[in-house]
C-alpha cells in the first residue's frame, strides 16, 4: 500500500477571480515557420496557418487559450469568427462525455445562451479518438447568435480542446468556409513532445 | 478550483491532499462544488478565524484573500503563493517535496 506522506495543501481563496484574456498586442513571437511552411509554435505544437485573414492572438499570461485566430466579417456587429487551441478547456472531466456537459456550462459566458446541439460525433484527433459538438446559441435580448464547434481530444491523460466561435446579429449568415478553416488547422494539429504533465 | 481538480490524480501520485477554505456557508459549498463537479473537501469558516492563522484576511471585508499554502507532514508550511494558485510551480514542489518525504 502506497506510503501517505500526508502533504496538506490548503487553498484559501474567495470571491471572484477574473482571468486574462487574449489580446492582440505585440510580443516576441514565440512562433517559427518550418522549411514545409508549418507554424512551430514554441517548439510544441506544429500545425498549417489558416488563410490571409486570419489574425493571430496571443494570449496573455493565465489567459483563456494557447493558440488563436480571429477576423472580424463582412457585416454588422458582431460580425467576427475566432478559432483556438485550449490547453485546459472548462470542466474537470477525463472523460469526453463528462468534459462536454462541464464545458457548455460555461463556454461564452453561459447564462444567456440556450445551446442547441446541432451536430455531435467522434472524431480523430491529435492521433486518437475525439468528440466534436456543433452548437448554435441564440440570445434574443441583445439579438445576437453564435455558432460554434468545439473538438475534445486527449494530451496523454488530460482532455484539451479546439474550438471556433462566429458571431452573427439573430437575421444574419454565417460563414460556414470558416469552419472548414478551423478543421484544417485541428486536423493539422500535432504535439511535438510531451507535455508538463506528461512530464511529472 | 478546477484546476485543483484536474490535478487530482497528480496530487495523489505525489501523496498529497488539497482541501479548500471559504467564509461561506456549507449550503453555498455544496452548490458551488457541485457546479464545478469538484471532489475534494471545501471547508466552510465562516467566522474566518482560519483567516487571521494565514493571513488571508483583509480588514472590514467578510471573504479571504486568494492564497495557497502546503504543509508539509510535519505541519510546516512549506510554501505560500498569493493569487490565483500557479498550478504548474504547485505540481513541482509537491513533486520536490514527495521526493524528499520518500527518503526520510
Amino acid at each position: 500500500m502506497k506510503k501517505k506522506i500526508g502533504i496538506i495543501l490548503c487553498v484559501l481563496l474567495v470571491g471572484v477571480w477574473l482571468s486574462g484574456c487574449a489580446t492582440t498586442q505585440t510580443v516576441q513571437k514565440p512562433y517559427r515557420i518550418s522549411p514545409q511552411g508549418t507554424v512551430i509554435w514554441e517548439d510544441e505544437f506544429e500545425f498549417a496557418p489558416p488563410p490571409l485573414g486570419w489574425k493571430l492572438l496571443l494570449p496573455e499570461e493565465g489567459g483563456d487559450i494557447n493558440i488563436g485566430f480571429m477576423k472580424m466579417d463582412r457585416g454588422p456587429f458582431p460580425s467576427s469568427t475566432t478559432f483556438a487551441y485550449d490547453e485546459e478547456p472548462f470542466g474537470c472531466s477525463t472523460q469526453f462525455e463528462g468534459r462536454e456537459i462541464e464545458f457548455f456550462k460555461r463556454f461564452l459566458f453561459n447564462a444567456v445562451f440556450q445551446f442547441q446541439i446541432l451536430e455531435r460525433k467522434k472524431v480523430q484527433v491529435v492521433g486518437g479518438e475525439g468528440l466534436a459538438v456543433t452548437v448554435e446559441g441564440k440570445d434574443p435580448v441583445k439579438k445576437e447568435k453564435v455558432r460554434a464547434k468545439v473538438i475534445f481530444g486527449k494530451r496523454g491523460e488530460r482532455v484539451i480542446g479546439f474550438y471556433i466561435t462566429q458571431w452573427r446579429p439573430l437575421d444574419g449568415n454565417y460563414d460556414l468556409s470558416a469552419f472548414e478553416d478551423f478543421d484544417k488547422f485541428v486536423n493539422s494539429f500535432k504535439f511535438l513532445k510531451k507535455s508538463f504533465y506528461e512530464t511529472l | 478550483m478546477e484546476g485543483h481538480q484536474r490535478n487530482l490524480y497528480l496530487y495523489e501520485r505525489f501523496n498529497a491532499r488539497v482541501l479548500g477554505v471559504s467564509r461561506d456557508d456549507v449550503t453555498t459549498l455544496k452548490y458551488w462544488a457541485k457546479g464545478l463537479g469538484l471532489t475534494f473537501p471545501l471547508l466552510s469558516n465562516v467566522t474566518g478565524f482560519l483567516g487571521f492563522y494565514f493571513h488571508t484576511q483583509p480588514d472590514g471585508k467578510p471573504i479571504f484573500a486568494r492564497r495557497t499554502v502546503v504543509i508539509d507532514k510535519s505541519g510546516v508550511i512549506r510554501y505560500v503563493r498569493d493569487g490565483s494558485p500557479e498550478f504548474k510551480d504547485i505540481l513541482l514542489f509537491l513533486k520536490k517535496l514527495n521526493q524528499e518525504g520518500g527518503k526520510s
